[in-house]
């Protein structure tokens, strides 16, 4: 009976030693964001005996359990997943709108429009005629530029999708690697505990990178698919310990299609997707782009086409290409501005074809104001996504709150447990010493 | 075994991102005082920095639409000055051939009248052919060259062309740029068509000693003189009303560039005391929430063991 006295006291230290461990280890990792507190379990330990029924045999550690909620852990995946592709499309689509403001192609165009109306206030002075010329050239270089900057906007995003995909086969072999380990860890110890700590670790990295959809086996091994749009789930990015390789190829017009395994995706969420979204946004301006530089060409070289210059020759084209990368001067003389109307002599002072020029480039529809409608519709767009973004931002930071609030070490709870699982060692050590003195007692009657 | 715990890690979270919340919005206040302008790029107001792009343009047209009306003025001053010397010019004429109609000035005066009259169609020829502070003939229309030519028998005929090309001083408003020399110096007498010039050089010719009749010759140029006035006169005054709108035109346009800068003050710039009233709240609640952030984290259990 003594016997099963030390037993019990032996065991309630232990456990209570255990728990003090744990608990240090909890205070340890507290500023470790990927680290899910843990507590002992424990039950209580009866043994049989053949002659007297049960036995009271003290406490039995069970195991260390984690303190985990997985829909928490998924709604912080998915929330933050979305951020992750707002973050990159609003990156993108803000380098866009950097790399067209900057570039200045309204205030060229305007410019354009001014020296022609002054012109038309002194068609024949040669100063007047070569500043036109000029502003002519400045405006071709300016759309030259506005195509190169918009080409370096489109090449940063395109490296850091790069990049992006990098990491998205890293992640995936990492998960890969921790479920065969998953599959062999003992359930309840403490190198489990740690294996699923560094698996939530790696899903939430992962789904910053691209939207997942997770499922997990009993050993708690994940499985992930690619999250496409309509709650489509797409191919296996990884099955069990098996990662597949995910590759992105980019169009002739600078956007990307991706494949995981060979098959084609549409990732929905994540970097990956803001990345691509923001290539599609590019493509689309790159358009209007030169649309606009097309229109402004076909306008200046039809009025060309229907004056005389100042030798009284008939007009020649005003510019050469078809695009904001190819158009260029093609006049070499300010008199080869056609301002007077055809079959005009030499030396007229007629700005008849001139204002039916002027009047052509600041049309309602002609390349002023298309130009502005391009820069409406670039900043409104901007100005929506960071509205998204702020939304998303408050709904992540909030997901990331609860999962920290369920999995995250309080250190005022830990400090708590320190003294109670202090008082709890005394009070084992205590019966230790009753037990001890009984032992005694017994021993010393005569 | 799962309960709700005030992680410690979430507060640590929730205050840093408080925080820098604030901080961000405190450098956006402080760069719209500093740069004194509130859209630092179109995303930050698109409808408004839309607005600001249509009136910059407005003011860079109106820049140079007020160069053209300016240009205008001045030609249209020129052109003025040129036809009040051909009106007193021709009035002069005038009464030279009444005196040789009917003053008995003999042979001798009606030469001296003759060598004047030579004089006066040599002074018209030249005002007719006036140029502008750039060059260009201020009576040819639209063609090059000056407005009129004489030819080896002495005629004088205009080389110009009827057209008038207009320029545009204002949004929407284009002007004449002036009058031909057709207007001026070309007319009809008794249905025949002729010009200043012949009527002149006609009236010399018959001056002239030894030619018929000259006291009837003189009254009967009268007609001519009187119809040259009356064209000249026309001209003056189309030529004043012209002047006269350009100088509205200029008054509105100062008018306008003035609304415009307004507009674009009103739009795009920092309303100063406003944003400094807001950076004084901002500052305000940042220090509060960084004193009560280091009071609440320095309130911890472990204090007490």
């Amino acid at each position: 009976m003594t016997g099963s006295l030390f037993q019990i006291a032996r065991s309630g230290a232990a456990a209570a030693r255990a728990s003090i461990e744990l608990t240090a280890q909890n205070i340890a990792n507290a500023s470790n964001p990927d680290y899910a507190r843990r507590s002992l379990l424990t039950r209580e330990f009866v043994g049989v005996s053949v002659s007297q029924g049960s036995v009271l045999n003290g406490v039995l550690i069970d195991g260390i359990s984690r303190n985990n909620t997985a829909i928490v852990q998924q709604q912080a995946r998915s929330s933050a997943s979305e951020l992750a592709r707002a973050d990159a499309e609003l990156s993108g689509l803000r380098d866009t709108e950097l790399a067209l403001e900057q570039s200045r192609v309204f205030e060229g165009l305007v410019e354009f429009e001014a020296v022609l109306t002054q012109l038309e206030g002194n068609p024949l002075e040669p100063a007047l005629r070569t500043n036109t010329l000029e502003t002519a050239r400045q405006l071709a270089n300016t759309l030259n530029f506005a195509d190169t900057t918009l080409g370096q906007a489109r090449a940063q995003v395109q490296d850091a999708a790069g990049i992006t995909v990098d990491e998205i086969n890293a992640q995936a072999a990492e998960l890969a690697r921790i479920n065969r380990s998953l599959v062999n860890a003992r359930d309840g110890t403490a190198g489990q505990a740690a294996l699923l700590d560094a698996r939530d670790a790696t899903l939430r990295a992962l789904s910053d990178e691209i939207g997942v959809d997770v499922s997990f086996d009993a050993s708690g091994a994940a499985s992930v698919r690619v999250a496409e749009a309509g709650g489509v789930t797409g191919a296996l990015l990884v099955d069990g310990v098996n990662p597949s390789t995910f590759a992105a190829t980019t169009q002739a017009n600078g956007t990307l299609a991706f494949t995981v395994g060979g098959s084609g995706v549409a990732p929905v969420r994540g970097a990956i997707a803001g990345q691509a979204s923001a290539l599609e946004a590019q493509a689309g301006y790159q358009n209007e782009l030169d649309a606009i530089t097309s229109d402004l060409i076909a306008r200046a070289n039809a009025a060309q086409s229907t004056g005389a210059d100042a030798d009284g020759a008939p007009g020649q084209p005003f510019f050469t290409g078809t695009s904001a990368a190819t158009i260029n001067l093609a006049l070499t003389s300010g008199r080869q501005i056609a301002t007077a109307p055809a079959g005009s002599p030499a030396g007229s002072t007629n700005t008849g074809n001139l204002a039916s020029l002027i009047a052509s480039i600041g049309a309602d529809d002609g390349p002023v104001a298309t130009t502005d409608t391009l820069l409406l519709g670039l900043s409104s767009r901007i100005s929506a996504a960071d509205t998204t973004r702020t939304g998303l931002a408050a709904i992540a930071g909030n997901a990331e709150a609860t999962l920290l609030t369920e999995t995250g070490v309080d250190l005022d709870t830990e400090a708590a447990n320190l003294i109670r699982l202090q008082q709890a060692f005394d009070a084992n050590a205590r019966v230790l010493q009753v037990a001890s003195d009984i032992f005694d007692t017994l021993l010393g009657l005569r | 075994m799962s309960f709700v715990s005030n992680a410690t890690g979430a507060f640590y979270e929730r205050s840093l991102s408080q925080m820098s919340g604030l901080r961000s919005s405190l450098e956006t206040l402080q760069t719209q005082i500093s740069t004194g302008t509130r859209i630092e790029r179109g995303s930050d107001d698109p409808a408004a920095a839309s607005r600001l792009r249509t009136l910059s343009r407005t003011e860079r047209l109106a820049e140079v639409q007020a160069d053209n009306a300016d240009k205008l003025a001045r030609d249209l001053t020129e052109a003025g000055d040129e036809v009040l010397g051909v009106a007193n010019l021709l009035s002069r004429a005038r009464e030279l051939a009444i005196r040789a109609a009917n003053d008995p000035v003999g042979e001798a005066g009606r030469a001296a009248i003759a060598e004047e009259l030579a004089q006066l169609e040599l002074e018209l020829f030249d005002r007719a052919n006036a140029t502008t502070l750039t060059g260009e003939p201020l009576f040819a229309g639209t063609a090059s060259g000056p407005a009129f030519v004489r030819a080896g028998d002495g005629s004088v005929s205009y080389n110009g062309n009827s057209e008038i090309s207009s320029v545009t001083v204002a949004p929407g408003t284009e002007l004449e740029r002036g009058v031909t020399g057709l207007q001026i110096f070309e007319f009809n007498v008794n249905g025949t068509p002729t010009n200043a010039f012949a009527v002149l050089s006609g009236l010399a010719a018959a001056l002239q000693p030894g030619v018929a009749d000259p006291a009837a010759a003189a009254r009967a140029a009268l007609d001519g003189l009187d119809a040259a006035i009356d064209t000249t006169t026309r001209s003056q005054t189309v030529l004043g009303t012209r002047l006269a709108w350009v100088e509205v035109i200029q008054e509105s346009q100062q008018d306008r560039a003035l609304d415009v800068a307004e507009q674009q003050s009103n739009l795009g710039d920092t309303d100063i005391g406003e944003a400094i009233a807001r950076l004084q709240q901002t500052l305000t609640a940042l220090e509060a929430s960084q004193s009560s952030f280091t009071r609440v984290a320095n309130l911890t259990l472990f204090n007490a063991l």
